[in-house]
């Protein structure tokens, strides 16, 4: 007998246990998803979706990738848990292909994204505490999101300014997106680090420009701060390249990734470059669950398989093709971000959540990230033929919606 | 005081205690110069000993200096090694212009298109007139950025094409050979 419960309650019976039990931090797609493979999923009733949001960016090899599935299971058949009180073959296994593919230092795991992000925070503060700075600041930019914990959402400007959940921790302060001589100002004596995603996610896929990228590296350089990317969604090929940082003139000295790692397991990472790499020790920081076997298998399969150079082009050919296809559709006025990270933003008059939620029923999952944009994720193993699909749905969808 | 018979001389115990006192007088200046001994002997091994200290966090400070330099060679030599591997690999699949898959010939009017989809400079707002131009990088910087980018990008695979494309956009550098021969190789 399957320990796995059986679905069949329907659509009516799990939203009503949902709003019963669940806390009411999210507002859910009219849908239960029960089976997924590759780009495809499908609900109870076996209707079938084109899923170009993979979970937000974490499914990027598909829905249940075979070496995913059958690293997981061989390795859950195996061993799921010691903690990090012993060792484990599969972690350090990935943190050193994880060191090697990127900046060459050390690695701490952790659960999530924004956990990756609490660890670089950590690294940044201690950093500038042997420099002889008391108080030191993380600075990042406006619209920037890095995570929901309290450090994570401390960085988060647009989330900070929630009263009703503060204090938020000192020591961060934001400038606005892209503007170089702001970022130059705010970076002085007393800064910890400069905290960048290289293409925001959340606030509808912005590019950050390369201006700013290396005012940020110099600024950094000059008062001795750290330059951290979060890759949390740009990372493992999602733009094309390994990792986002390596399309920019810049390489930072701190690098976070989650998402797409674990290829549906729940795993993040803080990478640094060597000179960053001794400021923890023992006591600074740690985690139960991160770095499992179990979890480490599953990242160690994702990267055997994204860390292919005719992969990584084709991300970045099919991005090129997806954007193509969009600036001829009606309803768009603008295209935004690199390889298959992509934001779409629609001609004014345009409800981007009406549309999303049309875009549902007729069988394609997008995410609604802004009033008037739309934010396409597609699994990184799609053909041409799911672009096309794609592009059909949503110009389908827009000319009923056009003003 | 002491006292003196008629003729002068001091009486014998008062001899006595001048002789005492002159004997413990000598005893205490003798205690006072042993421990000034003692005094400047501990002084000097203090201070030779934080001396010691000293050049000894300096050499710690020295020796994990030059394994972080060993360890960044390290992680230049590994990426180098990704590099060689990364076009070993690539190197037979490229073709020129793409092998068909993608949107492989680029018409000016898609180009245009694509360069308005990635926006690369400061996003425009209301406010912008009234904040001081931004700083433009220094040219140094410009070049150095334009071949760490060309380099990254090489590492990750990316063709002749695609960096010479990014170098021409983000970077406005027309004769872009130099830095693609210097890390790609000439082309054939």
């Amino acid at each position: 007998m399957s320990a796995v419960p059986e679905q069949a309650l329907g659509l009516a019976q799990v939203r009503e246990l949902e709003q019963r039990y669940l806390m009411r931090t999210y507002k859910r797609g009219a849908v239960d998803f029960v089976r997924g493979e590759g780009a495809l999923l499908w609900d109870a009733d076996g209707k079938e979706y084109l899923d170009f949001l993979t979970g937000i960016s974490v499914c990027s090899l598909g829905h249940c990738h075979p070496a995913v599935v059958e690293a997981v299971r061989e390795q859950a058949g195996r061993l799921i848990h010691t903690s990090n009180l012993f060792f484990t073959e599969p972690m350090v296994r990935l943190a050193q292909r994880l060191s090697d593919s990127s900046l060459g230092g050390r690695v701490f795991f952790a659960n999530s994204g924004t956990e990756a992000n609490e660890c670089a925070i950590k690294i940044a503060r201690k950093h500038a505490h042997r420099r002889g700075i008391s108080a030191p600041e993380i600075v990042s930019f406006e619209s920037d999101f890095h995570g929901r914990t309290y450090g994570s959402l401390s960085a988060t400007p647009a989330l900070a300014r929630n009263e009703a959940l503060g204090p938020m921790l000192p020591g961060f302060r934001s400038v606005p997106r892209n503007d170089a001589a702001a970022l130059r100002e705010a970076v002085g004596a007393s800064t910890a680090a400069v905290l960048i995603e290289p293409i925001q996610g959340e606030s509808g896929v912005n590019p950050i420009a390369e201006e700013a990228l290396l005012a940020a590296r110099q600024a950094c350089d000059e008062s001795g701060a750290l330059l951290i990317f979060d890759e949390i969604q740009t990372g493992v090929g999602r733009t094309g390249s390994l990792w986002a940082y390596e399309q920019t003139p810049v390489r930072p000295d701190v690098l976070t990734s989650a998402k797409a790692l674990g290829g549906g397991m729940p795993i993040g990472a803080c990478v640094t470059a060597p000179a960053a790499a001794e400021v923890l020790e023992p006591g600074d920081h740690g985690s139960t669950f991160a770095g499992g076997p179990v979890a480490s298998a599953a990242a160690l399969a994702v990267l055997e398989v994204v860390d292919d150079p005719t992969l990584l082009r084709r991300v970045r050919e099919l991005g090129e093709l997806l954007r193509t296809g969009l600036l001829a559709l009606d309803g768009v006025a603008e295209v935004r971000g690199r390889g298959l990270m992509i934001g779409v933003g629609l001609d004014d008059g345009i409800d981007a959540a009406a549309l999303g939620a049309d875009l549902l029923q007729r069988g394609l999952v997008v995410n609604v990230p802004a009033p008037s944009t739309l934010r396409l994720l597609p699994p990184l193993t799609i053909d041409a033929g799911d672009v096309d699909r794609a592009l059909e749905l949503l110009g389908d969808a827009l000319v009923t919606r056009s003003p | 005081m002491s006292r003196k018979d008629r003729s002068g001389r001091h009486d014998p115990a008062t001899a006595e205690r001048v002789t005492s006192i002159i004997e413990a007088a000598e005893r205490a200046a003798a205690a006072l110069i042993d421990s000034a001994d003692a005094n400047a002997k501990r002084y000097l091994e203090e201070a030779e000993a934080e001396a010691d200290r000293v050049v000894a966090a300096r050499l710690e400070g020295m020796i994990e200096t030059t394994d972080a330099l060993v360890e960044q060679a390290e992680a230049i030599r590994r990426e180098s090694e990704r590099l060689l591997e990364t076009v070993r690999r690539t190197g037979a699949r490229i073709q020129p212009d793409g092998d068909g898959t993608a949107p492989a010939e680029e018409t000016p009017l898609s180009r245009g298109k694509h360069l308005a989809a990635v926006p690369s400079g400061p996003e425009p707002a209301a406010e912008d007139s009234l904040r001081p131009a931004p700083e433009a990088p220094r040219r140094s910087e410009n070049a150095a950025g334009a071949r760490l980018l060309a380099t990254q990008m090489a590492v990750s695979g990316s063709s002749r094409k695609e960096i010479e494309g990014r170098l021409r956009s983000g970077f406005e550098i027309e004769d872009t050979g130099a830095i693609l021969d210097a890390i790609l190789g000439p082309e054939d």
